[in-house]
């Protein structure tokens, strides 16, 4: 079996040098009321003074056995600097150099995802300082930073308010996914790639691409910190990728789900996940599973005989089909992901690496983790995107852990998702429809539970402050009133 | 999982069934097939032609260029920008082994671009003519070229982006092709004055965005973006003459400096676009009053500014003679629409001073609009203002006045009969903030309606859809803008005769479709062409190619 390496360690310590200069100006008095961090780090605390970044922002790597080999850290400052300069042009040029903040230091530290931030060093001043152990971490303190970040339109310069600095984060859960459907509509790879950027910005790590083959997002993706999971949904929902072999379909006027009786169907299933193996790294495949309408198995005369031949009725064809599919997919060095109808049907005949995707309703997650198998949430009456009546107070008061309280079970909850179904969404429209509520939903998925408001209300300045942030970002996020997507009044 | 997949297997008497079956397997829901016959580039050229060969262009492709203008950076950054676009996707397919075998040659590796003028030069009647072959050196060489002539680098612009629409990813092979070879392009515009509005006072727009939407412009070959930068509800641009006018700002943060417009106005001019900035007065400008409330004729009564005061003009003569070192265009829009002047009678200080000078309100509106083109046109500029000031007193404006329309129909000819120059934006068809103007009453709106003279033709420099932004910010302008603005670019651009005559359906849509489809491709977020209410999502599943 193929091991399957999620994250990238960096050896020994990474320092960031970053020429970051300066003047320390006393602010108007800001409290920590005022950190507008999207979404809120586990740890925070700031103080009352004002740095300013030098024009010459450089990235400077020593003392770290982390080579960035492919650049991820590298790229990862410079789309950083990017958005933090935003198209202004910004000056450097100021007249009190007494106390200059010139660079950041970096060192191992945590797990993961995890990152320290510290806006002065408290070693050297003249350095911010940023600790991580994975390149991942790195990235999403980098974000962090950028969102620490102001133009000042008088001065011209970008400003760090609020120093000093302290800042420890780590996610609350490990899968924070965003699914894009791309079938109903076709997105071209540059609005997936602006989804993608979009995604880092919230901390998401996920996306979730169904049926689509495409390497070049993945690379893009993989280096920004975001996973791709691909789906082969199987048997039922595969109607258009069968058009190019129609002796997939049980016959040409019944044709899904997939052929149960045909080795051929197993053959391109394999085929298919073989090719998916060498393009998506991510450990995880969605096999699907869902929805599944067996009428025509038994309209189709050969199949309908070669069910009675092997003794099964429709409900344990499916079952025979999904487990295949699955020892299909581990054979490929894959943990699986199953939307939830596969639990509800045969749960204890499901592969014990199985992750249950939920999706039908709240409150399947505790039967899931009840019987041992992992699970993500994303029920849809909460977490999908293409409900437009679903407001942004509810994505975010969506709690995956509801009424699951042993802390044993609450670890096979590894997260959740936010979905972009698309019959009414295309390269028009989806990143109004994702943002700013998906944004709402990556606050429950990262930040640490006792941090997060108990009434949505309470962060309703601080989300709107980011989906402005976005639209500076040339993020085309919709206003926070009104239902999803909806246009300014 | 989402529970909207229509199922295609229902139960059904089985003569429908096969019925269902064959429209299942030709619907285009499985296989959009395009029609051949048309000629899929956006705006039509004036003249073309093509053939049946197909060509491979190498990834790889570089320029070559000559002329006294070749060597402009204009034209160096466009073909980068152009090969990005161009080549997008066609790399990072290794694993599959499918890339073309190593000494495989491509049809076209190289792009000459021949550039006549060194001017850099970029104003209103700029050439914007081009000559676009892709053909074989001679008829017995086997040897493909692409080559692009033009006038000036504008033109060159013009010609990178109709030979980018000639350049299809064709997913068989992996690789971009040129299909129809060869081709023989001479393409010059219709008008020289195509614009679209942007409002950045009813909602601030990012620079970044304002930039997206230049990069889509330059799609369509749009050449103007007129920036409404100042309303009544926001002050966002800086003023360092007036330095307390963007207190009217709506937060310190949507606020644009000195340098973001320079910025901006660079990158237009990279891309072919000149900026028309617009300071709309006397109405329209409540917002002023935020850092200076000396310009409102009372805190109570903010609306016309307030025509009593020299100070008014002083704060006016500041704001042009600080942006006239930003916007190079020669056309500058003083506004001049939509005067309440109400504010003027009942305020007691204005009043009497109507009385000292004997004027009437309408009188000062006059009086005030005049004199603030007189500032203009003091700082080298040609006044442009909004079809009110014509309809009031046609007589006192300037004969330099470009006079823009937007309350409806049939303005233009009025105006270009009186001798003044006209731009076309009837509010009825040409404004994007009205959802419900459909593809087609855009593309049919005609700038020379009711002009038959051609002396009186060539006094409407073009036409412009408009933005308003009271409904539409970063969320929602691009969709709002796309596809729509695009049927407006094809009837600014393209020959008269040659997009006014059959069925628009079969001639222009499917083609539209596939311009809205490929500002998809480019990252642009283009509506769908046919929903009853622009900017709407799609009504359900299917091609873009069909929606």
């Amino acid at each position: 079996m193929r091991k399957r390496k999620r994250k990238r360690k960096m050896e020994g310590a990474l320092w960031l040098l970053v020429v970051v200069v300066l003047a320390v100006v006393l602010a108007p008095a800001e409290s920590a009321g005022d950190v507008k961090i999207w979404p809120m780090p586990a740890s925070v605390s700031s103080g009352n003074k004002r740095l300013h970044l030098s024009k010459d922002f450089e990235l400077l790597t020593q003392g770290t056995g982390y080579n960035d080999a492919s650049g991820i850290l590298k790229d990862g400052f410079n789309r950083m600097l990017a958005v933090v300069n935003n198209g202004h042009v910004v000056d450097g040029n100021f007249s009190d150099k007494s106390s200059l903040l010139s660079g950041l230091h970096a060192l191992q530290y945590g797990i993961d995802e995890s990152y320290k931030l510290m806006v002065p060093s408290p070693e050297n001043q003249a350095y911010a300082h940023l600790e991580a152990n994975t390149v991942f971490g790195a990235l999403h303190g980098l974000q962090t930073f950028s969102q620490l970040c102001h133009f000042n339109y008088k001065s011209r310069v970008i400003e760090v308010h609020m120093s000093p600095w302290t800042i420890t984060d780590q996610p609350r859960f490990s899968y924070r996914g965003l699914l894009i459907d791309t079938s109903r509509h076709y997105l071209p790879l540059p609005v997936i790639k602006n989804v993608i950027d979009s995604m880092t910005y919230a901390k998401l790590n996920t996306s979730f691409v169904p049926d689509m083959v495409v390497i070049n997002c993945c690379s893009y993706a993989q280096k920004r910190g975001i996973n791709v999971m691909a789906e082969l949904d199987v048997p039922g929902h595969a109607l258009s990728w069968r058009v190019g072999y129609p002796a997939l379909w049980p016959s040409n006027y019944c044709q899904q789900p997939l052929d149960v009786s045909n080795e051929f169907t197993f053959q391109v299933i394999d085929g298919i996940l073989s090719d998916f193996s060498k393009i998506f790294k991510f450990k995880f495949v969605h096999l699907g599973g869902d929805k599944v309408n067996t009428s025509c198995w038994t309209d189709t005369p050969c199949i309908s005989k070669w069910l009675k031949k092997h003794h099964m009725n429709e409900s344990q064809a499916y079952q025979y089909f999904v487990l295949r599919a699955q020892n299909i997919a581990l054979s490929h060095g894959y943990e699986i992901v199953n939307w939830e109808e596969t639990f509800n049907n045969f749960g204890n005949k499901l592969g014990r690496k199985t992750v249950v995707h939920n999706w039908l309703r709240g409150g399947v997650a505790q039967q899931v983790v009840a019987s041992g198998l992992r699970c993500i949430v994303s029920n849809q009456d909460k977490w999908y995107l293409d409900h437009l009546d679903t407001a942004w107070q509810e994505f975010y008061m969506n709690e995956p852990f509801a009424n699951i309280t042993n802390s044993k079970q609450q670890k096979l909850v590894i997260g959740g998702e936010v979905c972009m179904w698309d019959e009414h969404i295309d390269g028009s429209d989806i990143e109004q429809t994702i943002w700013p509520r998906a944004a709402a939903a990556a606050e429950r998925l990262w930040t640490p539970y006792d941090k997060l408001a108990n009434d949505a209300s309470e962060v309703t300045g601080r989300l709107a402050y980011f989906r402005c942030l976005l639209n500076q970002r040339g993020v085309a996020a919709a206003p926070l009133s009104g239902p999803g997507r909806v246009a300014p009044f | 999982m989402s529970p909207n997949f229509p199922k295609p297997h229902l139960k059904i008497p089985k003569i429908l069934l096969l019925f269902f079956c064959i429209s299942q397997i030709v619907a285009p829901g499985f296989a959009f097939e395009l029609d051949e016959s048309l000629t899929f580039i956006w705006p039509l050229p004036a003249e073309f032609s093509s053939g049946n060969e197909t060509l491979s262009v190498d990834p790889s492709i570089t320029l070559t260029v000559s002329g006294n203008g070749g060597n402009s950076v204009v034209v160096s950054e466009a073909f980068d920008r152009y090969k990005r676009v161009i080549f997008k996707r066609a790399s990072g397919f290794s694993i599959f082994g499918k890339f073309r075998g190593r000494g495989s040659v491509y049809d076209i590796s190289e792009l000459t671009v021949i550039v006549h003028s060194e001017s850099e030069e970029l104003q209103l009647g700029v050439d914007e003519s081009y000559s676009l072959t892709v053909a074989k050196r001679d008829a017995q060489s086997i040897v493909w070229e692409a080559t692009i002539e033009a006038n000036t680098v504008y033109g060159a612009l013009r010609g990178l982006e109709t030979f980018s629409q000639l350049c299809v990813f064709d997913y068989g092979t992996k690789s971009v092709q040129i299909y129809k070879a060869p081709w023989y392009i001479q393409d010059k515009p219709r008008f020289a004055y195509r614009g679209l509005l942007l409002d950045t006072s009813r909602h601030y727009l990012p620079t970044e965005v304002i930039k997206q939407i230049i990069e889509s412009m330059s799609y369509a070959k749009l050449n103007v973006l007129h920036w409404h930068i100042i309303d009544e509800q926001s002050f966002p641009l800086e003023v360092p003459t007036y330095p307390n006018l963007w207190k009217g700002a709506y937060s310190k943060w949507e606020r644009y400096t000195v340098e973001d417009a320079q910025e901006v106005v660079s990158f237009a001019k990279m891309r072919g676009i000149n900026v028309m900035a617009e300071v709309d007065v006397p109405g329209h400008a409540e917002s002023w009053g935020a850092g200076y409330p000396d310009l409102w004729p009372s805190s109570s009564c903010r609306e016309p500014l307030d025509v009593s005061k020299n100070f008014t003009f002083d704060v006016i003569s500041g704001i042009l003679a600080d942006i006239r070192k930003i916007f190079p265009f020669e056309l500058f829009h003083l506004g001049g629409d939509e005067v309440n002047t109400d504010c003027w009678s009942s305020t007691p200080h204005v009043k009497k001073w109507l009385g000292d000078h004997s004027m009437t309100t309408k009188d000062a509106y006059q009086y005030f609009v005049l004199r603030a083109q007189e500032i203009a046109i003091s700082q080298n500029w040609t006044p442009v203002n909004w079809e009110e000031t014509f309809n009031n007193f046609a007589a006192n404006l300037n004969p330099r006045t470009v006079v823009h329309n937007w309350l409806g129909p049939g303005v233009c000819p009025k105006v270009v009969a009186n001798g003044f120059r006209c731009i076309f934006s009837n509010q009825g068809v040409w404004y994007l903030d009205h959802l419900d103007v459909h593809w087609d009453q855009v593309y049919t709106a005609e700038p020379l309606e009711g002009i038959n003279d051609v002396s009186k033709q060539e006094l409407v420099l073009g036409g412009q859809v408009c933005m308003w932004g009271e409904t539409a910010d970063t969320s929602a302008v691009q969709e709002t803008i796309w596809p729509r603005a695009a049927a407006a670019a094809e009837r600014l651009w393209s020959r008269r005769e040659a997009i006014s005559t059959g069925n628009i359906t079969l001639t222009a849509l499917p083609r539209l479709h596939y311009f809205r489809c490929l500002l998809n491709r480019r990252g642009v977020q283009a509506a769908p062409v046919t929903n009853k209410y622009a900017r709407r999502p799609p009504r359900g599943p299917g091609s873009c190619y069909g929606q």
